[in-house]
Order: C-alpha cells, then structure tokens, then sequence
C-alpha cells in the first residue's frame, strides 16, 4: 500500500521565484489498483509519481510505502518513462538483464529470465538490437520489460505512451493490460489522456491546474479483462469518459481564470 | 559508370598527396633555393631517417613522452571533466583554474616549467599533459552533462549508488563524447610534444627538427616534417579506429529504426 500524506511540492525558478507544483496531495493506493493520475500538463502529476518513486523528495508532507517513509528509489518501485531513458550503449538484452544482474541474479538465469520478457513484450528476434535501431513503440516495450525484469511491486508510469502514434498506444494499452492481469502489480500511471486513463484504471484521480490539487476520484467499476473494442461501445464506458472530461474542462477555466 | 567513379573517390586522397608533391617539386624548381629542397630530395631523405639508429631513438623517446603524457592526462581529466559535469561544486571549483589556463599557449609555460623542473622528460611531458587535459576535460564535462537524468533514475531505481551510477551510467553513456575531446587531446600532444623538444632542445623528433635547421640541412628539415605529419596521419586514423568500435551504438548511419510496434 502506498499512502501519500498531505504531500506539497514548492520550485525554485530561475529569479527567485517559487513555483507551487502540488499543494496538499493525499492519496492512498491499494495493493494490486491499477490508479491513473488525470490532469492537465503542468499539473505537477509527474512530479507525483516521482515522489512516491523517491527521485524527488517533497517539501512538505510524506510519501510512505508499506508504512515506511519513501526516502530514495528502490527496485520495489519500477519507474517507465515517456523519454524511454534505455541504456543506449546496451543491446535489448543487455538493457532487459540490467537489473536483474544489478540484484545479483546469476548470469545465465538473468539472461533466460529476459529472454522470456522480451518475448512476452512481443520483441522475439530483436534481442541483439540496440535502441537506436528500434522505433519508439519497441523502444517503450524494452523499457517495460527492464523494468519488469527486476520485479518492482509498483510500476511508476510517467506517460509511457506520450510519445507514441495513436496506433502504437493503442497497441501498447492492450499488451500493457494483458501483461498486468498476470500479476496484477500495483500500477501508478500518469497521462493527460481521458481516454487512456478510463480504458486501464480501477481509479481515475483527476487533478487540477497548478498548483495541482486533487479535484476528485473516479472509481471505474468496468469489467475485466477489458476489451477496447468492446469498451467503446459500451454506455458506462462513455459516461465516464464524458464525466471526467467535463471534469477537466473545469479546472482549465479554473486555470485561466486572472 | 559507377565503378569508376568509386574508384576515383577510393583514390582520391592519394591524388591529392601526388597533386601536392607536384606543386612543390614545381615551385621548388622554380624558386631554386637552398632552404627550399624539392619534393624528391625531402622524401629521398625520409628513409636515411628512418635508417639512422640514432634518429629512431630520438623519435622512440618522443612518442615515449606522448603516450605517458597522454595516458595520464586521461586518467585524470576523464574522472575530472565528469564530476565537473555532474556536480555544480566541483564545477565551480575548477572552472576559474581552466578559464585561466585555458587560453594560455602550453607553449609558453615551457621556459617557467624548464626553470623549475629541468630539460628533461618531466617538463616536457607536463607541458604534453596540460595540452592533453582541457579538451578531454571540456568533452567529458559536455557529455556527463548532457546524459538524460531519468536514465541514473532508472539505475537507481535498480539499486546502483551515486558512484556505481558515475561509473556504469555516465561514463558509457558521455563515452561518445569523452573520445571526441580525446581524439583533439592525442593532435594536441604531438603539436606539444614536437614544440616542447623544439624549446627543451635535448632529445626527440623535434630535436632532429631543429638540430638539421640550424646545420642547414633543409632536406632534413622538410623530411621530418613529412615523418611527423605521417605520425599524425597515423595514430589519428588508429585512434579513429578504435573510437568507431567503442561506440558503434552511437553512430549515425546505425540508425535504421525499423517500422515495428
């Protein structure tokens, strides 16, 4: 269980200046909920997730993990980024056994462990490849399965998706969900897709304009294992698409408001 | 058609030597002065250098000096330029000594650096050094500066400590960068080498040089400048050599990104 307790976060700008990015954040997540954080760019719900993964201390408040306070990253909680950030001078291979050789699993375990990953991302065949030769949509995959290899208890996902066509997230929501319903790990998912956020979660936080503030929590009571084919057409489906949007737009005016 | 024309690019570079070595055997013959041997004379001298024993010795201990010089510039200014790039302290700690010495010609430090520690190989193998360090700190810092943080934040995340990530994150990943400031480094010590030898008059290519200057033999003269510059061609296209295996994963012309979700 991760709980987030009255969390805030202040920058230093450049002029001295002090940019609120969060302000007053509590939130607890289940073990095993799939929770996506909602909310406009510059919201501060990246900054969130690198919070609860300990990139980033907050200026006020705690961040606990299995009721201990977060005070640095740790392999239980596997962060996945929008940037990719795979090790360039690796292959596939050699990004995916990084972690686990870093936990000292043995070499030849490590490698068949990754192996079995890679094929599970659905990247069989490009073991060898560097990340240079691969497209963004297999990029993200290598980094999924890096992080999947060292076996984190959360996944921390900051806009895994952002930088990918809307075919290739598509794609990848689905492989994302298959692979989740195996173990159903705890799973921290950033995006600023109303879309995204309903067809994956069990709760939708949705959070308003900086300073980012929680506005509300949607609990998505849709069935499992989901289907986006069937999702679309499906009523429920919709009205918490149109709820959460509605949502939204309200905290934009918020923003916009002098 | 084609074939041809490889041919003609394959070639090229020894088309241009030849075209070279014509116009001076020209203006040579031409202008017809002592100091001025033609193309011929300076490259018939080339061999009887390379055949002297004493001549060899002198280039030996030269390129002796170079490489000591250069290996521990390395050793240095790698972890250096890297810290400096990683850490506001340490950069702000060293950036006045390099601004200062930065514009300064190595080259004119030899006369206090010979006051101070001699003629010998100590001094011209710290002037070498100091030629050799800024460009590989200035490269190293650029590229530890540069690496994205969210890769040391999936390696810490993966349980690598501060130092661990230094070594196995930022060094590979600035490593481009880093043989970039190196390969200027290793142009940078024989330009310091052969003018260190040409002030500490003792030993060394640049000895040679000089040495057959004042006796007036410019055949000599010419013949070593041809045999350095060969250095040059040399060890820049061996280093390239091994730069290019190093970091194949990063070079362009690698980067065929393959239409596959």
């Amino acid at each position: 269980m991760i709980e987030i307790d009255r969390v805030s976060q202040t920058f230093q700008t450049s002029g001295r200046q002090s940019h609120l990015a969060l302000s007053q954040i509590s939130l607890t997540i289940e073990d095993g909920a799939f929770v996506a954080i909602l909310g406009p760019s510059g919201c501060g719900k990246s900054t969130l997730l690198y919070i609860v993964g300990g990139f980033v201390s907050p200026t006020e408040g705690v961040a606990r993990m299995k009721g201990k306070p977060i005070a640095g990253p740790g392999p239980d909680r596997g962060p996945v980024f929008q940037e990719f950030a795979l090790f360039p001078w690796k292959t596939v291979l050699g990004n995916v056994m990084y972690g686990p050789r870093q936990q000292g699993v043995k070499s030849a375990e490590a490698e068949a462990q990754s192996r079995q990953l890679i094929e599970m991302v659905g990247l069989k065949g490009f073991e060898d490849f560097y990340p240079k030769e691969l497209s963004g949509g297999m990029k993200q995959r290598v980094a999924l399965a890096r992080t999947l290899a060292y076996h984190p208890a959360v996944l921390l996902m900051d806009e895994p998706f952002g930088a990918l066509d809307a075919h290739t997230r598509t794609r990848l929501q689905n492989d994302l969900l298959n692979i989740w319903e195996r173990d159903r790990k705890t799973v921290l998912f950033v995006t600023h897709s109303v879309d995204e956020a309903v067809f994956l979660s069990d709760k939708v936080v949705v959070m308003t304009r900086a300073p980012g503030r929680i506005k509300e929590i949607v609990d998505i009571n849709l069935p499992r294992p989901r289907r986006r084919a069937d999702l679309l057409l499906d009523p429920r489906y919709q009205k918490y698409v149109v709820e959460i949007e509605r949502m939204i737009d309200d905290t934009s005016e918020d923003g916009l408001r002098p | 058609m084609t074939m041809v024309r490889t041919l003609i690019s394959r070639l090229a570079p020894l088309l241009a030597c030849l075209g070279l070595l014509g116009i001076w055997q020209v203006a040579a013959l031409v202008l017809n002065t002592d100091s001025f041997p033609t193309a011929l004379e300076a490259l018939r001298a080339v061999p009887s250098i390379l055949g002297d024993k004493e001549s060899l010795i002198n280039i030996g201990a030269s390129l002796r000096r170079m490489a000591i010089a250069f290996s521990v510039a390395l050793v240095v200014s790698i972890p250096l330029g890297l810290m400096m790039g990683r850490s506001r302290l340490v950069a702000s700690f060293f950036n006045p000594l390099l601004m200062i010495t930065y514009p300064v010609p190595k080259a004119a430090l030899m006369p206090i650096i010979m006051l101070w520690l001699g003629v010998g190989d100590i001094a011209k193998m710290l002037v070498i050094f100091l030629g050799v360090s800024l460009p590989v700190i200035y490269h190293s810092l650029q590229g530890a500066k540069a690496v994205e943080e969210k890769m040391l934040w999936s390696g810490a995340a993966m349980g690598l400590s501060a130092p661990q990530r230094m070594i196995r994150i930022v060094l590979p990943a600035a490593l481009p960068e880093i043989l970039t400031g190196c390969r200027t480094g290793l142009v940078l010590a024989l330009i310091t080498m052969v003018t260190s030898e040409m002030i500490a008059r003792q030993s060394g290519a640049g000895n040679i040089l000089f040495n057959s200057l004042d006796m007036g033999q410019y055949d000599t003269v010419y013949a070593m400048i041809i045999i350095i510059g060969a250095m040059g061609i040399g060890i820049d296209a061996a280093f390239e050599k091994l730069r290019a295996r190093l970091v194949r994963w990063s070079e362009p012309g690698f980067d065929l990104p393959l239409s596959f979700a």
